[in-house]
């Protein structure tokens, strides 16, 4: 198909994405200088896409006086297994209560409070103090509804239903803007930009049973790998314990929050056995995200699962009144597919959650590209090898607040360039390849394709050969990727759309599979049962992947910089 | 009665380009929502088919389509298993984008005109002490959680049929700011409610509070301004 004309839009900082990271960093970037012109991209509607949204937990914080960063840092690093980059993960928590206040001052959030009228924090799985800030079970409504509403202060450019396509340079490779798809109309711009700040999100979506919302298809950490910057930690994909599974519907993979096991619930396989005696006999259900995921997921695996394909969640025995106050949000999902929280056993399965890895970035969100901003779950390093409960939307936040600032920096420094237009229609050719196709594959086979053998051979537990066989499904799918057909029009084609995630995807899913090869030992989230222990001997090393000129990808490993915290003794 | 269940079910969807199919037989599952039926339609019948949807589980608000007439957010609306014909229509008052997707501008339009983001007290430099039972709290806290996707003001008699109102939604937020003891602007915003666009021109018919997906009660909020435009405040 000929590439229609394109506006060229100029603006200081583009910001892809509009969930935490991504309005957050316009709030700081404007605050900063009010006299920029900001610029935010989002795939679906502004505000109400992705992941920030559908936070039921919360977000810690150290605001007690009893509690401090260095604790909610050593948390922090004891969960993720000691692989975190020390830097993000230290700023995350001195950040963090900054940030609270901020949401509640400026943003007007209001988060739930003690009877004394101060801000209460609960308990959350992994931590060592009761630090989690929250309102109710819908959190992410309450801070992405207020940050939603100071746009209409602020004001930027909002370009919603808008793709972001690639990356696009000048011809002496320096960052000068993105190539945006306007998903309504089908035309195509260049958003020519001083600074671009990434945080679309992760690509958990990946995977057969997962808990995200749609927009979440790693279309920037895919840009930044087509880009050439290098990526870490991606083999390391959070499994939630209890995703709810309904059969075909879409509900499957939703999250059955954490607090049911804090409170009590217990896990049973499909002979009734509470299996988690023989995983973990001292916390039993309330073990940590990784340890239950792979208890659930080996119990179905060797035939004592449920018919459903799944383990049992019952809190039925502290009866139904207590259990539909404490978790009316959760009764009414089971309800949904004609199950009861309150009354008996629900089927779950672990759920694909939250990836870990991502861009490296240092503390400022800076990537090795100048002008380029990556910010939030885009980003990797914070988290290590396992994310505690309550510090996703903390990460995402801190960080897009110190996006903004950064930008708002670099914004004044920074000339626009010229566009290298060669690069640009390539960008725009492969983008509109699928709909000048008479034949091809469907987007939605693909998809599907690729969510069975992430699940099969990527998933809570791996191995060699089958991580092996899958680096080559994922090599044909790749091949057939390139034949997808859609049939038009432009304006207004979400399987159109469905081709574009899946190529992003596609492109995320060998980063995850070629750096879990490389790992040969078992960390946090990440479990080899070819190399069942963990090994800090050799293995105390992050896994950097990323393209060469060739677009071959490489991988490669790094030591854990320890110069906060040396390696405590191993819990 | 007793339940009948159905292998199929008759979905008929209302198409923005003439000539487009506009009724499936859809194979059922179990469970089933009115967004599995949208999906099914597109993944194996009609790729052209046009819906929104985000996070499937009633957090954001953007799915929002009229399910036999009525406005409900179709990943929490079951098709239940006696259903056999489902009729889907895109939100009523708002300008079709395609299909079932609708442009949200008017309703974000009013949304602004209440000045919908806390203007905040001078020295408000950390987070409020506000204790939990507190009238203003018993006052706010059932009318927050709105997720903005405007089945109250397809549902609105008055907002859908592109009358000069501020409607239910945007007149909920701003009671919430009204009562918020943060906020500096409650002058401005009575003001803005108590305007001839505002909350007189309600006229009771009570249908956003009955479809709002999260048991709000606009309706509720519309009267409490009344009352508090002529006395200041709460």
């Amino acid at each position: 198909m000929a590439m229609a004309a394109f506006e060229t839009i100029d603006t200081d900082v583009a910001v892809i994405g509009s969930g935490g990271a991504g309005l957050m960093c316009v709030l700081h970037a404007a605050a900063a200088d009010p006299s920029l012109d900001i610029t935010v991209v989002s795939k679906g509607a502004v505000g109400r896409s992705g992941c920030t949204r559908m936070v039921q937990g919360g977000f810690n914080a150290a605001l007690d006086p009893d509690d401090s960063p260095e604790l909610h840092f050593d948390d922090t690093l004891k969960g993720g297994a000691y692989l975190n980059d020390q830097e993000l993960a230290w700023t995350l928590v001195c950040d963090a209560p900054k940030v609270i206040s901020e949401l509640e001052t400026v943003a007007g959030c209001f988060f739930d409070r003690r009877p004394d009228g101060r801000i209460f924090q609960k308990p959350f799985a992994g931590q060592s103090f009761d630090r989690t800030v929250h309102r109710g079970d819908l959190t992410g409504i309450e801070i992405m509804g207020r940050l939603r509403d100071q746009m209409f202060r602020l004001g930027p450019r909002e370009l919603e239903d808008a793709r972001a396509l690639d990356l696009i340079l000048d011809s002496s490779g320096e960052l000068a803007g993105v190539s945006v798809l306007d998903v309504r109309t089908g035309a195509v711009a260049l958003l020519r930009a001083r600074v671009v700040v990434l945080a679309t999100g992760g690509a958990a979506t990946m995977y057969r049973i997962a808990a995200p919302a749609r927009e979440k298809t790693g279309d920037g950490v895919a840009m930044c790998m087509r880009a050439g910057l290098e990526l870490r930690d991606m083999e390391m994909l959070q499994f939630h314990p209890t995703g709810l599974l309904a059969g075909e519907s879409r509900l499957t993979g939703a999250v059955l929050e954490e607090g049911l096991r804090g409170a009590g619930a217990y896990l049973r396989n499909a002979e009734g056995e509470r299996y988690m005696e023989r995983y973990d006999p001292e916390r039993m259900e309330r073990s940590t995200r990784d340890v239950v995921s792979r208890a659930g997921y080996l119990e179905i695996m060797e035939g004592r699962g449920t018919p459903e394909g799944g383990v049992l969640i019952d809190i039925s025995h502290l009866g139904i009144e207590e259990v539909e106050r404490r978790f009316p949000g959760m009764v009414q999902r089971t309800r949904q597919i004609g199950a009861d929280l309150a009354r008996g056993p629900v089927p779950v399965s672990p759920t694909a959650h939250f990836h870990m890895g991502g861009a490296i970035i240092d503390r400022d969100c800076q990537t090795s590209i100048a002008g380029l901003l990556v910010a939030g779950e885009d980003a990797g390093g914070t988290h290590g090898a396992n994310r505690l409960g309550g510090n996703g939307v903390a990460e995402s936040t801190v960080f897009g607040a110190r996006a903004g600032d950064r930008a708002a920096v670099i914004a004044r420094e920074r000339d626009l360039r010229e566009p290298d237009h060669g690069q640009l229609g390539r960008s725009v050719e492969r983008a509109f390849a699928p709909l000048g196709r008479d034949s091809g594959a469907s987007p939605f086979e693909l998809t599907r394709a690729l969510k069975e053998v992430m699940w099969d051979s990527c998933g809570v537990v791996r191995d060699g050969e089958r991580l092996r066989a899958a680096a080559e499904t994922i090599d044909d799918l790749a091949e057939r990727v390139r034949t997808v057909a859609v049939p038009g029009p432009a304006e207004v084609n979400y399987a159109w759309q469905e081709a574009l995630d899946v190529r992003n995807q596609l492109d995320v899913a060998r980063a995850v599979v070629v750096s879990a090869l490389s790992r040969e030992e078992s960390r946090g989230a990440h479990h080899r049962s070819d190399f069942p222990e963990r090994d800090d001997e050799r293995w105390l090393r992050y896994v950097v992947v990323g393209l060469d000129s060739d677009g071959e990808l490489q991988s490669s490993s790094r030591p854990v910089a320890l110069e906060r915290r040396r390696l405590a003794s191993k819990a | 009665m007793a339940e009948v269940e159905q292998a199929t079910v008759s979905v008929r969807v209302a198409r923005s380009d003439a000539g487009a199919e506009t009724t499936f037989e859809v194979e059922r599952f179990e469970p089933m929502t009115v967004l599995d039926l949208l999906l099914a339609i597109q993944r194996e019948q009609d790729l052209s088919i046009a819906f929104r949807f985000s996070c499937r589980v009633g957090m954001c608000g953007t799915c929002t389509v009229r399910v036999d007439g009525r406005a409900a957010l179709a990943c929490t609306t079951p098709v239940e298993r006696d259903v056999r014909d489902v009729q889907l229509e895109p939100m009523a008052g708002l300008p079709v984008v395609r299909d079932l997707i609708v442009d949200m501008a008017p309703f974000w339009d009013e949304w602004a005109r209440v000045t919908p983001y806390l203007v905040p007290r001078a020295g408000l430099d950390e987070p409020a002490v506000i204790e939990p039972d507190s009238e203003e709290r018993r006052r706010i806290d059932p009318s927050l959680d709105c997720i903005t996707c405007g089945a109250c003001y397809s549902s609105c008699g008055v907002s859908a049929s592109g009358r000069d109102f501020l409607g239910p939604a945007a007149l909920t937020r701003a009671m919430v700011l009204v009562a918020d003891s943060r906020d500096a602007a409650r002058d401005e915003r009575l003001r803005a409610v108590g305007q001839s666009d505002g909350v007189d021109r309600c006229r009771y018919i009570y249908g956003c509070s009955a479809v709002c997906p999260k048991g709000l009660d606009p309706a509720g909020a519309i009267r409490a301004l009344r009352r508090w435009r002529l006395g200041g405040g709460p």
